[in-house]
């Protein structure tokens, strides 16, 4: 008995003996998150919101933002001028500043790196090229000086919204891309996919997909080397795991919780919260295409039929706040305005002013994870409260974008992500659309929802040449508050970021987008 | 012998012909646009556009099955739309850690399971007896997620005794890949002691996925033992003055493990669609997670790829557990 008393002791004590090691050294810093969205690191590809946090930390930009992207501030070019017209920009960049690799970074980087996003035409290039259409466009000037024309006038805080994109606008190492080419793949993409050759503050020691992404200091960054020597991003799919991980202090950082676990985190010694509005939307849309959402009182109906504080009070667990205008807080030109609430009777009324005293049957789509599914179902017993009877029928997002891109849905409940800092990314997918078939220029959700307002558009047009940003953003207002008034969508929230540490993390600064989140002035105490 | 593994090799090519037809005329014909899943909701029609003209998505049905069968002849299986690798390489990167879990699930599943069965079956209506078929029912009835969770709130959170995820502790820097399996990998590298923080690392997750082979072998043996011990040569090695436990284990065991082994045959093979939820769990990096992100995607290439892969190593178990009758029975004749 007593021998095996003592074998079961010891191997306890066996297990027991890592417990003590692990901790995370302070020139570490672990951070867990859901990474499985990183397909590859090539900045040309880079789209997803948790990718760019990565891309963030490797790459440089001629310029970058500051808190609300209200404030764009020099990065590797320290000062920058617009032509009379406004058509030309000419940026001079910062001297003496390195790549990864040891070389410098001059005009002739610059003009490849625009050179290769543009060659090599991944999705996200839409956002560069709708004003800087070709290679042509980008000129070096002398060794520190480039040009970049644009199809049409810009505005600073759009030419500055533009070039502080990550992945697309970020500037490569030529000398990098040049060693690693292949015949088959002269942009070195496949290389990409997994180094880097940025002159970021961090550099990438590996990408190992589902795992983990490790970054390691830069020491010669232009802007002092980062506080924390090591990154390491892990992969914790489980948001239950996560809140364990940082509990147990196995992760500094945790990225994705769930609003319940900020909410008892908040109340407890030992961790910090982070947050702040997001870059994202949550709406449900209405096919204007279809009947009975061609009748703006129906539209209106439904507006007033939603409970938007059981939404976000009930469903989001307060990790949102009420937001009704397409642009969201955080970004120049939003406008704030909240008119809808649940007015039943009001609903009621103008349904029957429609011509609908009996309300009407219909359809509500969306996707079956949560918390979209949770907001359609209360949509729907929103809508069943004032006579609208909606079926829900729920589909995988491949699913759904099918019929959505199609035009083929009633009532559709999806969220947006903003594209870049500025206005501009919103006014048109929310707001341009003259006619509602292949021909439009702009296919996105005023089209898929098929309203169509040619005076509106044309407003829309016109922001885009504004060279005065005050009139621009006056101008964005007025966009909205026609959409609001008239347009097919209902926006429920914006959503918050909300982000929690161990509070020996310092220096942590939360932004609009998590993908702008620079991890170089972190550090643990 | 051999003309009947010939035989069953040439039946397995079918069988996985016809697993990766109908996969992949299923993952075509429902309604939905992989790539409209791959690029985010915001990203304009003409990127979609020029996204499904580079995967060749704008091709006829019939095409893209001839374009697909004609890599396949030459070791090709496509390229994945979401991770745009190779699949073949995909699926190399990602089943080492699987293999490592599930191979670990396995021999940990059966070592418990038979040890369990054979105690229960000699202990019938004792203590052992009553707490095997708790262990197994358990083991059946709650899905891995709850165990693992639960597992990870008693030894990692509350008792400190086990990490709680990945495959090593997140601060330190993996071995150089060499054969992709970390463990031997850490071992190449000549890293003892991060050797044993790995193992540690496995022993939650292996535990938990190999938790359901465990139940299904108590049960098994359980039962096969049940009816064994009554026959006749059994009595005749009692009699013929045989320690117990020979009796036991030589004589009752082996005619009793038959059955248990079709059971861990078919186990491995299902371990690898365990191991998804596992694998979410605790953050294993392995087939199971990239299995789940391709098939939400709609992933064409990675879709077909996992599900012959699998279809493969089912066949393969199948035929290895036909042959190992033959050792374990010699009354059992290959025709």
């Amino acid at each position: 008995m007593l021998k095996r008393l003592i074998l079961w002791g010891a191997i306890l004590g066996l297990l027991a003996v890592p417990a003590l090691g692990q901790a995370i050294p302070k020139d570490t810093l672990v951070i867990g998150a859901d990474t499985g969205i990183i397909v590859d690191l090539d900045p040309a590809r880079a789209y997803e919101v948790f990718t760019n946090t990565v891309i963030e930390q490797l790459y440089d930009n001629l310029v970058d933002f500051e808190g609300t992207f209200e404030v764009i501030k020099p990065a590797l070019a320290e000062s920058w001028e617009a032509s009379a017209d406004g058509m030309t920009w000419t940026f001079h960049l910062r001297k003496g500043v390195k790549f990864h690799s040891g070389n410098e970074v001059d005009a002739d980087a610059v003009v490849f790196s625009f050179t290769r996003a543009l060659a090599l035409n991944f999705a996200p290039i839409w956002m560069l090229d709708q004003y800087v259409p070709s290679a042509d466009n980008v000129k070096k000037v002398d060794d520190y000086t480039v040009a970049i024309t644009t199809k049409v006038a810009l505005s600073e805080g759009l030419m500055g919204a533009i070039m502080g994109v990550q992945g697309i606008c970020a500037i490569i190492d030529p000398a990098v891309v040049e060693a690693h080419k292949t015949a088959d793949d002269p942009w070195a993409y496949k290389w990409l996919q997994f180094h880097d050759a940025g002159s970021g503050p961090y550099e990438l020691v590996e990408w190992s997909p589902n795992d983990r992404v490790t970054l390691e200091g830069f020491d010669a960054y232009w802007d002092g080397a980062p506080k924390t020597k090591n990154i390491i991003v892990i992969d914790v799919p489980e948001r239950a795991q996560q809140r364990l991980a940082l509990e147990n202090g196995t992760v500094d950082i945790a990225w994705d919780l769930l609003p319940e676990a900020i909410d008892e985190l908040r109340d407890r010694d030992g961790f910090t919260i982070y947050e702040s509005p997001g870059w994202s939307i949550d709406y449900l849309c209405m096919n204007v295409g279809k009947a009975p959402f061609d009748n703006p009182l129906v539209r209106k109906a439904v507006k007033y039929a939603i409970d938007y504080d059981a939404i976000v009070n009930g469903i989001m667990k307060g990790a949102a706040i009420v937001g009704q205008t397409f642009i969201p807080v955080g970004i120049p030109g939003h406008l704030e305005a909240t008119p809808y609430h649940k007015d039943v009777e009001k609903a009621k009324q103008l349904l029957v002013d429609a011509g609908y005293p009996d309300g009407f049957t219909t359809q509500i789509i969306c996707q079956p994870t949560s918390p979209r599914k949770d907001i359609a179902t209360q949509i729907q017993q929103d809508l069943a409260e004032v006579g609208i009877k909606a079926d829900l029928v729920q589909l995988i997002s491949a699913q759904m974008y099918e019929l959505y891109r199609g035009q083929e849905h009633y009532l559709l409940v999806a969220g947006w992500g903003v594209d870049y800092g500025h206005g501009d990314s919103l006014v048109k997918p929310f707001a341009h659309c003259c006619s509602t078939g292949d021909d439009a220029p702009v296919r996105q959700l005023a089209w898929r929802n098929m309203y169509s307002n040619c005076e509106l558009t044309a407003l829309v047009d016109k922001t885009e040449t504004e060279l005065d940003e005050a009139k621009k953003l006056e101008m964005y207002e007025q966009i909205q508050q026609v959409i609001l008034d008239d347009g097919p969508f209902a926006i429920e929230f914006y959503p918050l970021n909300q982000i929690a540490s161990l509070d020996t993390v310092k220096g942590f600064v939360m932004m609009n987008s998590t993908s702008y989140i620079e991890l170089c002035g972190v550090y643990k105490e | 012998m051999l003309a009947y593994i010939a035989r069953r090799l040439v039946w397995m090519v079918f069988v996985i012909f016809g697993v990766m037809t109908l996969t992949f005329f299923i993952s075509r014909v429902i309604p939905a646009d992989p790539v409209a899943a791959v690029l985010p909701g915001n990203a304009p029609e003409e990127a979609i556009q020029r996204e499904r003209e580079r995967m060749g998505l704008d091709r006829p049905i019939w095409v893209q099955y001839g374009l697909y069968i004609n890599g396949l002849l030459h070791g090709d299986l496509g390229t994945s739309i979401r991770t745009r690798q190779p699949v073949l390489s995909d699926l190399l990167r990602y089943f080492p850690a699987t293999a490592e879990l599930a191979i670990t699930a396995l021999v940990m599943g059966t070592i418990l399971g038979v040890s369990l069965g054979l105690l229960s079956a000699v202990r019938q209506g004792k203590f052992l007896d009553h707490f095997g078929r708790v262990f197994a029912i358990w083991g059946l009835s709650m899905p891995a997620f709850f165990t693992g969770l639960m597992l990870i709130i008693l030894f990692s959170h509350t008792l400190h005794w086990l990490p709680q995820l990945g495959q090593m502790p997140a601060y330190l820097r993996r071995p150089p890949r060499v054969t992709g399996f970390l463990i031997l990998d850490t071992m190449i590298a000549g890293n003892w002691s991060l050797v044993w923080t790995e193992i540690k690392h496995l022993i939650l997750p292996a535990f938990t996925l190999g938790w359901l082979s465990t139940a299904s072998i108590v049960r098994i043996t359980r039962s096969s033992l049940l009816e064994v011990l009554p026959e006749e040569y059994i009595k005749t090695a009692r009699m013929k003055g045989l320690r117990e436990s020979v009796v036991i284990l030589k004589h009752a065991l082996k005619n009793a493990m038959l059955p248990t082994i079709t059971i861990i045959g078919l186990r491995v093979a299902s371990l690898l669609e365990g191991a998804v939820l596992t694998e979410t769990v605790f953050s294993w990096p392995g087939l199971g997670r990239y299995a789940t992100s391709s098939f939400l995607a709609i992933d064409f290439s990675a879709v077909v790829g996992v599900t012959v892969f699998i279809a493969f190593l089912y066949s393969f178990c199948n035929l290895v557990v036909d042959l190992i009758y033959g050792y374990l029975n010699p009354k059992i004749r290959y025709a």
